[in-house]
């Protein structure tokens, strides 16, 4: 096969391709390194005479950037684990037991994932005041994972179907319970979809900003995304300051994903795929 | 079971029947009392021209983004897949954008179209380009786009690695096919690629069309719907009536709009993908 001399013209013409859409990175990274009066001069291609590394400082104490990735990982940590626990038992009863009504409720839950999450803010908003979980973050992640819980179902019964009844059936002859049968048979060979519940869930939960925006009001309990928006707000006319603070909410996932590339891109794929 | 559909039942099925219950009535605000008032609320909507606006731009959008987002994707997905040695490298490069939060997004892109500091302003004047440098987001003909562009820039590597997966499902031996009888590569792309593609299209669509529905938090970070409403989205609109003008009677009405939209999206591409793989 020639595949090695059609490899370079499509690298040439990507390349261009590739600095122009990720340019807005190079320059936020070399921009956060700046005096305020280099920024000042509005010359994308300048390097700055000295690299400014404490801008960084001084956005992450003023801006609080600590607290704020804590909570994110907070935030992050519970709905994944808490997505895990209701969906895999949902799914395994929705895709292995037969009981009254099954279908019925499957589209019920189907209604959720079409529904989006600001459609129904208002009253949503009302039950969590109610609980007196406005303001707090085990109030987001509870809106967090109801919302995603039709795609982490879908997902789950989607794979549990594709495990073969015998497996279930042997099982159940042996004695093994219902909670038996998910933890010990199926969900040990069901690292693909648990993967990809992870990734998605973990991912989407890190970048929600509609409804922290709703939910966490005080600056103690705000997630990254929503304290970089009311950051940048506040501290609009010190560029310095707005693109440093940029750069260190976005940073630490990108980094991540370079190391796991390969595992974010199967379960990514898997996910949208199945789901 | 019973853990989902409680927290499910509480925080998504309950607040889907009260967003009914509030359309039929008054409310001054959050814990205040309210009224029956029948259809009230429809008929204020119906006859708000922001509502109509904000649909219009709300339908502007979607095209945007399915264009945008989905057309770089699809390019990209084409180009790299014929990539052997260098695959995972640009693969990985062009995903790294869908990783900024959305809120992020709209920070970036409000610097980028800053028009004095930002990067498109100076870079084109540095290039020579002054002639076309613009306000990106003052500019009530452009505003919608530009945001639009911001979230489009960060949407489109997940349709990318949607179409890339794909194109990897298509039956090497249809290829070989085609090379004995001599077909060029445009012929291969009309008539082995592309039909190939035609089931991760329709989802690549569906899906870009559902994250356009659902789009609101550039458009709140870099223009708040302005100016004067020209980039207002049914979202940022539902928004602004709920929790800043306290009127959830209209937000209600518009919430109903915006599932409906969704469910009828929905629909439409199952009913298409169905009738496709038939």
């Amino acid at each position: 096969m020639s595949t090695h001399h059609r490899e370079w013209p499509v690298v040439l013409g990507l390349a261009p391709v590739m600095l122009l859409i990720l340019a807005p990175f190079a320059w936020l990274v070399v921009s956060s390194l700046k005096t305020e009066a280099e920024i000042g001069q509005a010359d994308p291609y300048a390097w700055p005479a000295d690299l400014m590394w404490r801008n960084y400082q001084d956005a992450w104490q003023i801006g609080g950037f600590g607290e704020l990735v804590g909570n994110s990982l907070l935030n992050l940590a519970g709905v994944v684990l808490l997505s895990l626990l209701t969906c895999a038992p949902a799914g395994y009863a929705l895709a292995k037991i037969r009981f009254p009504g099954r279908e019925w409720l499957f589209y019920i839950f189907i209604l959720g994932l079409t529904i989006p999450v600001q459609a129904i803010v208002i009253p949503l908003y009302q039950v969590l005041f109610g609980l007196n979980l406005v303001n707090t973050l085990s109030g987001i992640v509870l809106a967090q994972v109801s919302s995603g819980i039709p795609f982490g179902i879908f997902l789950m019964r989607s794979f549990f179907m594709s495990v073969p009844d015998e497996l279930v059936e042997a099982a159940k002859i042996d004695g093994a319970s219902h909670l038996q049968i998910l933890t010990k048979v199926l969900l040990p060979i069901s690292t693909p979809a648990i993967q990809a519940l992870v990734i998605i869930s973990a991912l989407s939960t890190w970048n929600d900003f509609f409804l922290p925006l709703i939910v966490l009001i005080s600056p103690e309990v705000q997630t990254l995304p929503l304290g970089l928006v009311r950051f940048a707000s506040t501290y609009a006319s010190e560029y310095r300051l707005v693109f440093s603070g940029t750069v260190i909410s976005f940073l630490p996932i990108i980094i991540l994903y370079i190391l796991m590339q390969r595992r974010f891109t199967e379960g990514l794929t898997q996910g949208a795929i199945k789901g | 079971m019973t853990p989902a559909l409680v927290l499910y039942a509480i925080f998504s099925l309950l607040p889907i029947a009260a967003t009914f219950w509030l359309s039929f009535n008054s409310s001054a605000g959050f814990n205040t009392a309210s009224a029956f008032v029948g259809l009230h609320n429809y008929q204020a909507t119906a006859a708000d021209p922001i509502v109509w606006q904000s649909l219009w731009h709300t339908f502007l959008w979607l095209i945007y983004h399915v264009v945008l987002a989905g057309g770089l994707g699809l390019a990209l997905a084409l180009a790299i897949s014929r990539l052997k040695v260098t695959q995972v490298f640009f693969r990985t490069a062009f995903f790294l954008p869908h990783l900024v939060s959305l809120a992020v997004v709209g920070v970036i892109w409000a610097n980028i179209y800053d028009p004095f500091y930002g990067l498109l302003n100076t870079g084109l004047t540095e290039l020579g380009l002054g002639a076309f440098t613009q306000g990106w987001l003052s500019d009530p003909a452009l505003v919608l786009f530009s945001v639009n562009v911001a979230s489009s820039w960060q949407g489109f590597g997940l349709y990318m690695l949607l179409f890339i997966a794909g194109l990897q499902s298509i039956d090497r031996a249809l290829y070989d096919a085609a090379e004995v009888d001599g077909a060029s590569s445009w012929q291969k792309l009309v008539h082995v690629t592309l039909p190939g593609l035609r089931e991760v299209t329709t989802f690549v669509v569906s899906l870009a069309m559902i994250n356009g529905l659902k789009g609101f938090a550039t458009v709140f970070v870099m223009t708040n719907g302005g100016p004067f409403y020209q980039s207002e989205l049914i979202t940022t609109y539902i928004y602004r009536l709920a929790f800043q003008s306290q009127d959830h009677g209209r937000a209600a009405v518009l919430c109903i709009l915006l599932s409906l939209l969704a469910i009828a999206v929905t629909i439409a591409f199952n009913r298409w993908r169905t009738r496709l793989s038939r």
